[in-house]
């Protein structure tokens, strides 16, 4: 209750509800004290029942001041909703996934970075695991913003819980102003085609864009760190893709999962595979500077010794995990 | 002395912006519209111009020439979109077209157009901030949103081809307050707000004293170029409603945008989607270049809003 802002109604319903209780103690307490003598127990018992009712009340407004979301930041990112939903992930994380972490002291934690990783799984799971683990280990002004891919956008309910929880369209303008203002910023090169390859093809890494990644970095001056996430891929396992009922729903095409559409919406929940999130060296080019930014072979190289590596953390991963599911 | 025009008098900007601007010292205020408006304040000069007769274009000459304007405020827009398509296209584009030929003609040296951030038009495409230099892609279900969008490539490239004119351009976004009043705020006055199930974009606001602080700045100093007159700060459209104390009523969209009568759109003669969409994707434009020119606005978003509704609740004390 101590989060929530004055004056938008909270201050009336506790005002309202601090006389019924005064009245309501009063009423139960007149019957005793004209029976007198043994109402003393009674009183107590009367007594509790009221604060049952007020612990409900406190417990059902701050229910209702959770989705109240006070103030967003200037890309829709909302703390409330963040912390109100940070038990699940929690759970999804240390229980359901069971996440590895490794070479997190690659991280700088004392400016913000250009993370790097291969992107997996229809839903941005990796990216949300990837910006609980970060801000877990270094607080929530560090919390990178992962960028989803345009698709993920025109979703209903996906695109307001998504921006909510730290999620940015994926584009040039959104990730300069992100790096800019000091914020890191989690890029998945691959876009759709990561996201969207079959099951066949997991953890093979697909072209990593146009070096857009590693341009803004090199523009903003900020490290590059290379991840891998390895098992957001079983999550979703694709196993094949429809064509012509995608084109008549407008989406660019519809999964066929183990458990969507059979299950409904119950589809959208992910499996529980074994994750490895491993952090490599950060790539630190020399200097920052507008010059290196534009230089097309620079760029097109680095980019692809960051794809090597990515590549080759996710190897590594994929030895440190001993099975799908352990 | 300055002279200073505005067209559109009769509109909430104009009217207000010449009362500001009468009560300077050193500013001659001309008004022009079709209808002379009650009550008029003693230091503005009222001229009687239609910018729907094909004749428009002489008649502005003449009045800039004989009253030797030197700034021109081009407001003569409407308020919210109408049922009369070509009446809108009329006033709107062509008569922002005659008003060019006018300035052209008298060798006006300062233009001031007023133009509204939703000619970017909301795509899910958009970046989070919109910069001025973002192509105006506009939006084509809503009509008088493509007038405005014309409008801007007509004075742009009038602007190429007269570079003895230094023009500005001020993109305001929703405007609410506490006098200001459109086809927006009158959706947000519902009890029962419909939105689009689903959907919960950013949305931008401004308070009406800041944007006509904009205007009032931009017809009196010498700032060439396009502005975003926008307040800093967004609100999502679930936060809007909650802290006015409205029911939002979701609505699944392909429902909502097979409606053909809807009560809060039959007045404007477009689709659903020509005002709905702007509460479905974001249109949010970066103000950083507004405010280094004309200064940091008095309100944020949340302000704006707060200052719109706590007049509004005024209201319902009657």
């Amino acid at each position: 209750m101590s989060e929530t802002k004055p004056g938008e109604g909270g201050e009336l319903w506790s005002e309202a509800l601090a006389g019924l209780r005064s009245e309501l103690r009063r009423r139960l307490a007149s019957p005793d004290a004209r029976e007198g003598g043994d109402g003393g127990a009674e009183e107590t018992e009367h007594f509790d029942w009221v604060a049952l009712a007020e612990d409900l009340r406190r417990r059902l407004g701050q229910f209702g001041m959770r989705e109240r979301s006070g103030e967003v930041d200037d890309f829709g990112l909302d703390p409330e909703t963040i912390r109100s939903a940070r038990p699940l992930f929690r759970l999804l994380r240390k229980r359901w996934w069971r996440i590895e972490v490794i070479g997190l002291e690659h991280v700088p934690a004392d400016r913000p970075v250009m993370f790097v990783a291969n992107h997996s799984g229809l839903l941005p799971w990796d990216g949300l695991a990837l910006a609980e683990t970060i801000e877990e280990a270094h607080g929530p002004a560090r919390r990178p913003r992962f960028l989803i891919a345009d698709w993920l956008i025109t979703l209903p309910f996906v695109q307001p819980a998504l921006a909510r929880l730290g999620g940015v369209r994926a584009c040039r303008e959104n990730a300069e102003r992100l790096l800019a203002t000091g914020r890191s910023v989690v890029a998945f090169p691959e876009g759709v085609k990561g996201a969207a390859k079959t099951f066949r093809d997991r953890y093979r890494l697909q072209r990593f864009g146009r070096g857009g990644a590693v341009r803004l970095a090199l523009a903003a001056g900020v490290p590059i760190v290379p991840v891998a996430i390895v098992g957001a891929e079983e999550t979703h396992p694709i196993l094949f893709k429809l064509g012509a009922p995608a084109r008549l729903l407008g989406l660019p095409f519809l999964p066929v999962t183990p458990t969507f559409p059979w299950f409904g919406p119950l589809g959208a929940l992910p499996l529980p595979s074994k994750w490895v999130i491993s952090f490599g060296e950060p790539l630190a080019p020399a200097g920052p500077g507008a010059a290196q930014a534009d230089d097309d072979l620079l760029v097109a190289r680095l980019t692809e010794e960051l794809r090597a590596e990515v590549q080759r953390l996710v190897k590594e991963a994929l030895a440190i995990r001993q099975g799908v599911f352990a | 002395m300055t002279t200073i025009a505005i067209t559109g008098l009769r509109t909430f900007l104009g009217r207000r912006l010449a009362e500001r601007l009468a009560s300077e010292a050193g500013l001659r205020l001309v008004g022009l519209d079709r209808l002379r408006p009650h009550g008029l304040a003693a230091g503005i000069r009222f001229r009687e111009v239609d910018l729907t007769r094909p004749d428009a274009g002489s008649t502005l000459a003449d009045v800039f020439h004989k009253e030797d304007v030197d700034v021109v405020v081009h407001l003569a827009f409407r308020r919210e979109p109408t049922p009369d398509l070509d009446g809108d296209h009329e006033l709107e584009t062509i008569g922002s077209l005659h008003l060019l030929h006018a300035c052209a003609g008298a060798g006006v040296p300062r233009l001031v157009v007023g133009s509204t951030t939703m000619v970017y038009g909301p795509h899910p495409d958009n970046p989070n901030y919109l910069s001025e230099n973002h192509p105006l892609r506009g939006h084509p279900p809503a009509h008088c949103v493509q007038n405005r969008v014309e409008t801007e490539r007509l004075v742009a490239d009038w602007a190429a081809r007269h570079p003895g004119t230094a023009v500005t351009v001020l993109r305001p976004c929703w405007i609410v307050g506490p006098t200001y009043r459109d086809a927006v705020t009158r959706y947000f006055g519902r009890q029962i707000v419909p939105t689009l199930m689903g959907y919960d974009p950013l949305l931008q606001l401004v308070h009406e004293e800041d944007c006509l602080d904009a205007f009032a700045r931009a017809a009196t100093g010498h700032h060439p170029g396009v502005f975003n007159v926008v307040a800093p700060g967004v609100l999502p459209l679930s936060t809007v409603l909650r802290t006015a104390g409205k029911r939002p009523m979701p609505v699944p969209t392909p429902i909502l945008y097979r409606l053909r009568a809807y009560p809060s759109q039959a007045q404007t003669g477009d689709r659903p989607e020509g005002f709905y969409d702007y509460l479905r994707y974001l249109w949010v434009a970066d103000g950083k270049r507004g405010w280094e020119a004309f200064g940091r606005p008095l309100y944020t978003t949340r302000e704006a809003w707060m200052a719109a509704i706590s007049a509004e609740r005024m209201r319902s004390y009657r």
